[in-house]
């Protein structure tokens, strides 16, 4: 039973094309960062392919020693902002400053950055510690001491656990492997400030424990983590800060907590039986409550006939719920289950973004059904499948 | 850029590679010379007789070699181009980018590195194409006396330098299509179509030519100006012009594209 679904009133009236301005979670929360105590600064950032904004007007700023998620749906502008912070791609306009230097001078910063972007790429014909090899020597790691450059290759390869099979062809590697190797170039220079793009793509879950405490401890260290991901728990757990963007636009930047916090929270009642769902729903609209009802499918095991439950979402803070269920039963209405759901980054993500594939969207709105809510993502969303598969 | 030169040695290193192309030179300067020595009382490819007289020369030595100079071009070319165009299409570009920001000592430093390299593979067939004149001469009946003189020295230093200048040549010539392309396959059918095929038909239909396009020229560069009836330091200037404007080119589009890759 998973109430983020589609079948959701509140969501399902959620159109895609105007959430940005009209949602309550577009706020920014670290509006009075001063440029001095940001790692990543930026005003007005855009890069235009065409007549398509891939980054449109980015306003980004992520303080110094922060672990910051960097989320939007495929095709939202990520890997083009950071490729922007990295100097790979010269804005269409607006400016930035990455630890203090302006982006137009990569060559001023890029020492004390350490990046991974749109997934790892080596050499397929030399091993991983060849790979790592040729960007210490181009790093300057080590000077003209073999040893000394040596030693910080296997530190790193060791970071990420891919000591045993430093010496294997990168071409032989498992995705997972090559993952870690581009997790370790990242961290060969020993960075102040780490860019990731989706390092935890086609990890297994030990690996994406493994990488999650990493982060944490270089966050902790004092490194500053900006880390693209589509894997939305791992961020709600890991990060203090976040940035999501949809369509190249900023939806949210600052504390994780306070994108939550402007979150409605919500009870759900489920009346044992299906008539009374009217009446509860009533009895609550009378203490003032907003009140939706709708069809869920129950647990498998039920019949037939109860496939699916009335439930009546209250939009209320967990607290009353014993108060509700008071109410309830002072009203003759057995509770068949009573659930406080407290909004999750997922949840936001998904009304947020509206529940479409960036790149879609436009398709999508083509194919909107009459009373304007949005057709089933039909593969469109970022199920588990998807986020492994097409997220490079 | 120092350190860009040094890594570049990383994957030109790599004992695949290594074989291939050293493979391919050195068949190429086996080819060359043993057709060479036993084409003695026949014509040429340009239809010219060869002679045995003409091979104890102080220049004949270097004959073998000079014979699959475009064959060492080609080599020269397709190395350069597969390993540019390769660092776009494997994504490591981006990589080097983020350790070296700066694009213009990124990209000296690995021309530094290809040309060393090419310098050496022309080196490497040399030396085999040498070794095999001195072991066919006395079949051929060609005497091997003025080779190892004063003037056989100084034909082979020059002659040398000249092959080089030459496979450099063809090398700018696939550092620009590598740039220009960004995928290794299409990079080297692009300048080996331009460089084979497309000069050869334009000086055939138009002889004059000859002495302008720049492939012709590295030709006539790297035998030292014994193909085509053109004084070699007009050949050398223009071929010099040619390989720095296309380096040039290189450089400017290398230093303002956007790196997608
Ligand atoms: N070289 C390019 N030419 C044209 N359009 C591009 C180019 N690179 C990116 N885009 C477009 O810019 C938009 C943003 O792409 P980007 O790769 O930054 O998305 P992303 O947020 O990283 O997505 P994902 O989660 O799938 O990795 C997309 O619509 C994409 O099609
Ligand atoms: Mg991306």
């Amino acid at each position: 039973m998973n109430s983020g679904s589609a079948t959701d009133p509140a969501h399902a009236h959620h159109r895609p094309a105007d959430p940005p301005a009209a949602s309550p979670a577009v706020m920014n929360g670290a509006a009075g960062v001063a440029r001095s105590d940001t790692a990543i600064w930026t005003r007005g950032l855009t890069k235009r392919y065409g007549t398509r904004r891939a980054v449109d007007h980015l306003d980004l700023q992520v303080p110094r020693g922060a672990l910051s998620g960097f989320v939007g749906p495929n095709g939202a502008g990520k890997s083009t902002t950071l490729r922007m912070l990295l100097g790979l791609l010269r804005p269409s306009a607006g400016h930035g400053h990455v630890l203090g230097e302006p982006i137009t001078e990569p060559d001023r910063y890029l020492h004390r950055v350490g990046a991974m972007i749109e997934g790892p790429t080596f050499h397929p014909g030399l091993s991983g510690r060849r790979n790592l090899d040729q960007l210490a020597i181009l790093r300057g790691i080590g000077g003209w001491h073999r040893a000394r450059r040596q030693r910080r290759v296997e530190e790193v390869l060791g970071q990420v656990g891919l000591g045993e099979r430093a010496d294997d062809r990168f071409s032989s590697y498992s995705l997972g492997m090559k993952q870690r190797l581009g997790i370790a170039a990242a961290l060969l220079p020993d960075p102040c400030l780490l860019i990731l793009d989706e390092p935890t793509n086609g990890l297994d879950p030990a690996g994406i424990r493994e990488i999650r405490a990493l982060l944490g401890q270089l966050a902790g260290g004092g490194i500053t983590v900006f880390v693209s991901s589509h894997l939305l728990t791992e961020v709600e757990q890991i990060c203090d800060h976040l940035v999501m963007i949809n369509g190249g636009r900023m939806l949210f930047q600052g504390h994780v907590t306070d994108l939550l916090a402007a979150e409605d929270p919500r009870i759900l009642l489920i009346p044992e039986h299906d008539a009374d769902a009217r009446r509860l729903a009533g009895l609550l609209g009378d203490e003032g409550l907003r009140v939706e009802i709708d069809l869920r499918n129950g647990p498998p095991s039920a019949s037939a006939a109860q496939g699916r439950w009335p439930v009546v979402t209250a939009h209320a803070p967990e607290g009353l719920a014993a108060h509700l269920n008071r109410l309830a039963m002072h009203a003759g209405i057995t509770l068949r289950s009573l659930r406080a759901h407290r909004p999750n980054l997922e949840e936001t993500f998904l009304r947020v973004t509206g529940e479409i594939d960036g790149d879609l969207v436009r398709s999508a709105q083509a194919g909107q059904e009459p009373d304007g809510s949005v057709p089933p993502p039909a593969g469109a969303g970022l199920d588990p499948a998807h986020r492994r598969g097409g997220a490079t | 850029m120092i350190a860009a030169f040094r890594a570049e040695w990383v994957p030109l290193l790599r004992p695949r590679l290594l074989a291939g192309t050293l493979g391919a030179v050195v068949a190429c300067a086996v080819l060359g010379t043993v057709l060479t020595f036993f084409s003695v009382g026949h014509r040429d490819f340009d239809g010219d007789p060869v002679t045995a007289a003409a091979l104890s020369r102080p220049d004949g030595l270097l004959q073998g070699v000079q014979a699959v100079s475009i064959l060492l071009g080609v080599v020269a070319l397709s190395v350069v181009a597969a390993s540019l165009a390769g660092d776009h299409s494997h994504g490591t570009l981006r990589n080097q980018l983020v350790a070296q920001p700066h694009r213009a000592r990124l990209l000296a430093g690995k021309l530094l590195a290809l040309s060393t390299f090419v310098v050496v593979i022309v080196a490497a067939a040399t030396v085999v194409s040498v070794g095999l004149s001195f072991l066919l001469a006395p079949t051929r009946g060609v005497s091997t006396a003025a080779w190892s003189g004063g003037a056989g020295l100084a034909e082979l230093g020059s002659g040398f330098v000249n092959l080089c200048l030459g496979s450099l040549g063809y090398a700018a010539i696939g550092a620009l299509a590598a740039i220009l392309l960004r995928g290794p396959a299409a990079a080297i059918a692009v300048a080996l179509a331009y460089a084979l095929p497309v000069e050869m038909l334009i000086s055939r239909i138009y002889r004059p030519a000859h002495s302008w396009l720049p492939v012709q020229l590295m030709q006539e560069i790297a035998t030292g100006g014994a193909a085509y009836a053109m004084p070699y330091a007009d050949a050398l200037l223009r071929g010099v012009l040619y390989a720095g404007v296309m380096l040039l080119l290189t450089l400017v589009i290398f230093r303002r594209r956007d790196m997608t890759a």
